[in-house]
C-alpha cells in the first residue's frame, strides 16, 4: 500500500516536472501500438500502405490523444496553481496602481498590528528567561523606591534586616532573593587601565539572586551565597551586553580587577545574553554587586545596616505544592511580628501595625514595572491598530470588488466561451492569495521599522532598551492570515457572482447590463471606512491636543535657554567635607564659559522624575489626631541663584542666596501651595518648621515664598514644597533620618541659564567639567525642555501613533472613495453622455459626482460621531486640559474627512463633466 | 479534485475503465494487448477508438489502480506493460458487482414493459 502511494506520488511529481520524459514515453507507446496493429494487418494480407492507414484510422487522432493524456497529467492541481500564479502575476503587473495600493494597504495594516502586538507580547505577557517562572512570587506590589521608612500599609519594599528575617522564617520558599528597588549609577574603571572611569548602572543583589531565578553564567560564574558575606572579597557580575559592547568580549575581563566607585572589585562572570535583570525596564543594570558590598560602594550613606529603612524588593521561589494564598497570610503575619519587635516605631503608630499586609504577586515576568506603566497606553494602541487593520481590510475588499466589477465583462465572456466556473473562481482566489502574501511580506518590513519607531518614541532619552525588536511570529501570522482571508474572500466573491452570469449577457454587452445597486457593498465599505477613520482621527486629535496642553502649560519655571547637567559627585568619591570646595569650583569655572549667564545646583531639578518628601512638624500647629494623615511635603536642597536660573518667580521675601551657608541661620523658602496648606490666612514669613517630629519644629525659618512650580506630576497641581540651602544640616537621633539629611547634600543636577542655542555650549561644558575632575562623569546633559519633554514619552507615543493611524485611515478612505467614484463615472459614461446631449449643464454633472461623495462621507460622519463619542471616553484618563467630547476636535475631524472626500471626488467629477456626448454614445 | 470527462467514443467512461481493469485481471499487458482483448472478447461489438485507451490507462495509473513498467514484448520490442494493483483489483470487484446489479435491474425493467 505504501509503495503504491510512493509510486503514485513519484508519478505525479514526474507529471509536474519531467514533462518531456512522459511525452517521449507516450510517443513510444503510440508508436509501438501502431506498429503492432500494422503488423497484424499485414499478416492478414493487406498491403503495407493500407495496413498503416487502417492502423492509424483505428487509433484515432494522435495529437488530440497526446493532448488528452497531457491534460490527464495536469490533473495534479499544483500545475494548475502554477499557471494561475503566472496568470495572476501578469494581471497584477498590468494594473500596477491597483497592486501597489492594495499591497501597501495590507502592509500597513499588518505591519502596524504586528509591531504593536509584538510589543504587547514582550511587555505584557512574556516571562523573563527564568527557570520554572510560575514558581516565582514577589513579596508585595507597586513601584516604591528608593528608601522608605515607617509603615507602608501594603508592603512592597523591605529593609535588609526584614529580608533576612523573612528569608529565614518562611520555609514555604525554597529560595528568596533580595535586590535594590532602584538602580544605582556606579563609576567603573579597569585597574591599571589608562581610561577615565565611566558611568554604568549597578544593582545590589543578594548572593542567592541568580540561583533563585535559576540562571546560569554565560562565562565565568555568577554570584553565590559565599560572595555575599561581610568578610568575602568584593566581586561583581557583568552583563553580556556591556561585556560585548564596551569590553569587546575580552576574556580577561572575567577574573579581572576593576575599580567600582573607587573600590577594587573582581569581575567573576558574565550573565547570559537574554538576561537584563529581574525587571523589564529601560537602561537595565550593567553590573550586579552583592548586598554585602553596598556599604563600601554607596558613598552617600549605606542603607544595609538600617533595619528601619526599606529599600529592597524580594522575589522568592515557592516550593512545589505551596499555596500562594496561605503563604501570603504567613508572610503578612511575619512582617507584623517583626514590626512589633522594632523599638524605633513610635508609640503613636503602633496600632497601625496590625493593618500592615503583604500581597504575593506572580513574578514569572519579574517586577512588572513596565507592564504597569504602559498597560493603558498599549491597550489603546492595540485597539487603534486593530481599527487600522479593519480599515485596511475594508479598503482592499473595496479595491478587489471594484476590480471584480470592472472585469465583469471579461468574466462573463469567458463563461460564455465555456471556461469552467471553478477555474474562474480559483483564478480569482489565487490573485487574492498573491496580494495577501505580498502584503504580508511588506508588512514584515513595516513591522520591523514600526517597532523601532515605537521604541524610540516610548523610551526617548534611554541609552538602551532591552526589548527585542523582532516581530513576534504568531502575531505576524495572525495579521497575515486575516489580511489573506480578506483578500481571498473579496477577490473570489465578485468572481463567483460574475461567473453565475447568464452567458447570453456577454452577447448583449455586459457593460450595459449592470444593475444599479451592484456596487452597494462597495458603498457600504466606504461608509464603514469613513466612520472608522473619524473615530481614529478624533482620538488622534484629542491626544495631540492633550500633549500640546501638557507641554505648553504653565510649569512655574522657564525651559527656554536652559541646560541641565546630571552629575554624581558621590561616584567620583567626594566625601561630605570636600563637597563645598567642589561646588565653589564648579560655579566659578562654569560661570566663566562665554554665554553662561547663571549657574546653580540642586539635589534634583523639576520634572526629572525624582521627588524627596518627608513628614514635617510646623511650630504652633498641633500634630494631627490620626497619625495616618501626618503633615508632609516635598523638599529640595538648592544652591544660591537656583530660582533665577530656572526662572521661578519670587512672590514675597527673598530667594536662597550666597548668605545661606552651613554656619548661618537655618532658613527655608516655601512655595505658594505650601503656604496655603500650612499657613492658611497667615503670613508664613518668619514662621518656623522642620523635618521630623515636633522636636524639630523650630529648625528653620521661612524667609521667602516662591511661585508654584511642577516638579513631579505634570497633570496635577504643584506639590507643597520647601527649598533648603545646601549644608544647613540638622541633627537627628534616628539613624535613617540622619542618613537622609546628610545624603541630601550631594547634588545631582547643575542648572545653567545660557544665551544662544544651549546645545552649542555642551562640548565646552563637558570640557570644563573634565578639567575640574576627570573622574567625575557627566551622567547626562540635555536642555531643560528636553528633560521636561521626556516626561511625556508615553503621551507623545500615543499622540504620534494615533496621528499616524488617523492619517493612514484618512488616506485609505480617500483612496477607497476615489476608486468607487471613478468606477461609477466610468460605468455611467453613456448615461452622462445622454444627459449632456439632452442639455444638462456640466455643473449638474459635477454636482452629481461631488454630491455622491458628500453623501457617502456624510453618512460615515453621521455613524462615526456617536462611535467616536462612545470610544473616546476610554481616553478620558489620558487627556489633559480637554474633555473627550471636545466639540472643536470632533468638528475638525469631521471637516477633515469631508474635505478629503471632496479631494477624492475632484478628479472623477472633472472627468464626468468632461464627457463628450458623441464619444459616449458611440461607446459599445 | 474532479476529473474531467473524457470522450471515449461510443463507450461510457466508466465502462471503458471497467473493460481495461477486466482485461488486466488476466495479467500484465501492454496497451495494444488491451485493445485487442477488448475487440476479441466483445466480438467487435464495442468499438473502442484505440487512441482513447491511453488517456484512460494513464488516468487509472495516476489514480493508483494500475501500475506500469517498461519491458520487452513477444517480438522483443520495448513496450509499457500495465498490471492491476491491489486497489485496482478491489475496484474491479466493486465495479463488476455494481454493473451486474445495474444490468440486472435494467433487464427486469425492460421485461415488465
Amino acid at each position: 500500500m505504501l509503495s503504491e502511494w510512493r509510486n503514485r506520488t513519484s508519478l505525479r511529481f514526474k507529471a509536474l516536472f519531467h514533462r518531456r520524459q512522459l511525452d517521449r514515453d507516450l510517443e513510444d507507446e503510440v508508436a509501438f501500438h501502431l506498429s503492432m496493429a500494422e503488423q497484424k494487418n499485414r499478416a492478414q494480407g493487406i498491403s503495407p500502405e493500407q495496413s498503416r492507414h487502417t492502423a492509424r484510422r483505428r487509433f484515432g487522432n494522435t495529437t488530440s490523444l497526446k493532448e488528452r493524456s497531457r491534460e490527464m497529467w495536469t490533473l495534479v492541481s499544483l500545475e494548475v496553481l502554477l499557471q494561475d500564479i503566472r496568470f495572476g502575476a501578469r494581471k497584477l503587473g498590468k494594473s500596477p496602481g491597483f497592486t501597489i495600493v492594495a499591497v501597501l494597504t495590507l502592509a500597513l495594516g499588518i505591519g502596524a498590528n504586528t509591531a504593536i502586538f509584538s510589543l504587547i507580547h514582550t511587555v505584557m505577557m512574556k516571562s523573563l528567561p527564568f527557570a520554572n517562572p510560575s514558581e516565582l512570587y514577589r513579596l508585595g506590589e507597586g513601584a516604591d523606591c528608593c528608601a522608605l521608612d515607617g509603615l507602608q500599609g501594603n508592603f512592597g519594599i523591605y529593609s535588609y534586616a526584614l529580608y533576612k528575617q523573612l528569608r529565614n522564617s518562611t520555609p514555604e520558599f525554597s529560595k528568596m532573593a533580595a535586590f535594590s528597588g532602584g538602580l544605582h549609577l556606579i563609576s567603573v574603571r579597569r585597574t591599571g587601565g589608562a581610561g577615565l572611569s565611566e558611568p554604568y548602572v549597578g544593582e545590589f543583589v543578594s548572593g542567592n539572586y541568580f540561583s533563585t531565578f535559576g540562571l546560569g553564567a554565560y562565562a565565568g560564574r555568577l554570584l553565590s551565597e559565599s560572595d555575599d558575606q561581610p568578610s568575602s572579597s568584593p566581586v561583581a557580575v557583568i552583563s553580556y551586553r556591556v561585556w560585548r559592547e564596551h569590553f569587546s568580549l575580552d576574556p580577561s575581563v572575567i577574573g579581572g580587577s576593576f575599580l567600582i566607585n573607587g573600590q577594587p572589585l573582581t569581575i567573576v562572570g558574565v550573565t547570559s545574553p537574554g538576561f537584563f535583570g529581574e525587571t523589564l525596564r529601560r537602561d537595565p543594570p550593567d553590573f550586579w554587586v552583592p548586598l554585602a558590598s553596598e556599604p563600601i560602594l554607596r558613598l552617600d550613606g549605606s542603607l544595609l545596616a538600617h533595619s528601619e529603612l526599606h529599600w529592597l524588593y524580594i522575589i522568592g521561589r515557592l516550593k512545589p505544592g505551596e499555596k500562594p494564598g496561605q503563604v501570603q497570610a504567613r508572610v503578612t503575619l511575619e512582617v507584623q511580628q517583626w514590626l512589633t519587635s522594632q523599638g524605633q516605631i513610635p508609640e503613636a503608630y503602633r496600632p497601625q501595625i496590625a493593618k500592615q499586609h503583604v500581597t504575593l504577586t506572580p513574578a514569572g515576568a519579574g517586577v512588572a514595572r513596565m507592564r504597569t506603566a504602559y498597560a493603558d497606553g498599549l491597550r489603546l494602541l492595540a485597539a487603534a491598530s486593530g481599527l487600522v487593520l479593519l480599515i485596511a481590510c475594508a479598503n482592499v475588499a473595496n479595491l478587489l470588488l471594484a476590480q471584480g466589477t470592472a472585469q465583469r465583462a471579461q468574466t462573463v465572456m469567458r463563461v460564455a466561451l465555456g471556461a469552467p466556473r471553478v477555474r474562474l473562481i480559483r483564478q480569482a482566489l489565487t490573485e487574492g492569495l498573491m496580494l495577501g502574501v505580498l502584503g504580508g511580506a511588506a508588512g514584515l518590513a513595516v513591522a520591523y521599522a514600526g517597532t523601532q519607531i515605537i521604541l524610540a518614541l516610548a523610551f526617548r532619552g534611554a541609552h538602551y532598551v532591552p526589548i527585542q525588536t523582532a516581530p513576534s511570529l504568531p502575531v505576524l501570522g495572525f495579521a497575515a492570515l486575516l489580511s489573506l482571508l480578506t483578500s481571498v474572500i473579496f477577490a473570489a466573491a465578485p468572481a463567483w457572482i460574475n461567473s453565475r452570469a447568464d452567458a447570453g449577457e456577454a452577447l448583449r454587452g455586459a457593460q450595459r447590463n449592470i444593475r444599479e445597486g451592484s456596487n452597494a457593498p462597495q458603498k457600504f465599505l466606504i461608509v464603514l471606512q469613513a466612520a472608522l477613520s473619524l473615530v481614529l482621527l478624533a482620538g488622534a486629535g484629542l491626544l495631540t491636543e492633550s500633549l500640546h496642553n501638557l507641554e505648553h502649560q504653565q510649569f512655574g519655571f522657564e525651559t527656554e535657554g536652559r541646560l541641565i547637567v546630571k552629575v554624581d559627585p558621590a561616584l567620583a568619591g567626594y566625601t561630605a567635607d570636600r563637597l563645598d570646595g567642589l561646588y565653589r569650583l564648579l560655579k566659578e569655572r562654569l560661570r566663566q564659559i562665554p554665554g553662561v549667564q547663571s549657574v546653580s545646583f540642586s539635589l534634583y531639578s523639576p520634572m526629572s522624575d525624582v521627588n524627596w518628601s518627608s513628614g514635617i512638624s510646623v511650630e504652633g500647629r498641633p500634630a494631627p489626631a490620626n497619625p495616618e494623615d501626618f503633615d508632609g511635603a516635598s523638599w529640595v536642597r538648592v544652591s544660591a541663584d537656583y530660582f533665577e536660573t530656572i526662572g521661578t518667580r519670587l512672590v514675597r521675601g527673598r530667594f536662597i542666596d550666597e548668605r545661606d551657608t552651613a554656619g548661618s541661620r537655618h532658613i527655608t523658602v516655601i512655595n505658594e501651595s505650601f503656604a496655603r496648606m500650612f499657613f492658611p490666612k497667615q503670613d508664613p514669613l518668619g514662621k518656623h518648621f522642620g523635618l521630623g517630629d515636633a522636636s524639630h519644629a523650630g529648625d528653620y525659618e521661612i524667609v521667602g515664598i516662591v511661585a508654584d512650580a511642577k516638579y513631579q506630576d505634570a497633570r496635577e497641581a504643584a506639590y507643597p514644597t520647601f527649598f533648603r540651602p545646601l549644608f544647613q544640616t540638622e541633627k537627628f537621633t534616628d539613624a535613617g533620618e540622619q542618613s537622609t539629611e546628610t545624603r541630601s547634600n550631594w547634588i545631582h543636577d547643575i542648572e545653567l541659564r545660557v544665551s544662544g542655542r544651549p546645545q552649542n555650549l555642551q562640548p565646552l561644558i563637558r570640557q570644563t567639567l573634565a578639567g575640574i575632575d576627570p573622574n567625575m562623569p557627566v551622567v547626562d546633559m540635555m536642555t531643560f525642555s528636553e528633560q521636561v519633554t521626556r516626561n511625556f514619552n508615553q503621551d507623545r507615543l500615543m499622540a504620534r501613533l494615533a496621528g499616524i493611524f488617523g492619517l493612514l485611515a484618512l488616506g485609505l478612505a480617500c483612496i477607497g472613495l476615489y476608486g468607487v467614484l471613478a468606477y461609477n463615472v466610468a460605468r455611467r459614461t453613456q448615461e452622462i453622455g445622454i444627459r449632456v446631449a439632452l442639455g444638462a449643464p456640466r455643473s449638474d454633472i459635477l454636482q452629481m459626482v461631488l454630491g455622491e461623495a458628500l453623501i457617502l462621507a456624510g453618512l460615515g460622519v453621521a455613524i462615526g460621531i456617536p462611535c467616536a463619542l462612545a470610544s473616546n471616553h476610554l481616553l478620558s484618563s489620558m487627556l489633559f486640559g480637554l474633555k473627550a467630547t471636545n466639540p472643536v476636535v470632533m468638528s475638525l475631524a469631521a471637516a477633515a474627512l469631508l474635505l478629503v472626500a471632496m479631494v477624492a471626488a475632484c478628479f472623477p467629477a472633472h472627468k464626468a463633466s468632461a464627457v463628450d456626448p458623441l464619444v459616449a454614445l458611440r461607446h459599445d | 479534485m474532479k476529473e474531467k470527462r473524457e470522450n471515449p467514443g461510443d463507450l461510457l467512461q466508466g465502462t471503458l475503465d471497467l473493460l481495461i481493469l477486466k482485461a488486466l485481471a488476466r495479467g500484465a499487458m501492454h496497451g495494444y494487448g488491451v485493445a485487442e482483448w477488448i475487440h476479441q472478447t466483445s466480438e467487435d461489438v464495442l468499438k473502442v477508438e484505440e487512441g482513447a485507451l491511453y488517456p484512460a490507462l494513464h488516468r487509472l495509473e495516476l489514480r493508483g489502480l494500475l501500475s506500469a513498467e517498461w519491458g520487452a514484448s513477444d517480438n522483443n520490442r520495448r513496450a509499457k506493460f500495465y498490471s492491476l494493483t491491489s486497489s485496482g483489483k478491489k475496484q474491479l470487484a466493486q465495479e463488476t458487482e455494481f454493473w451486474r446489479r445495474m444490468s440486472g435491474a435494467v433487464a427486469r425493467i425492460l421485461q415488465t414493459a
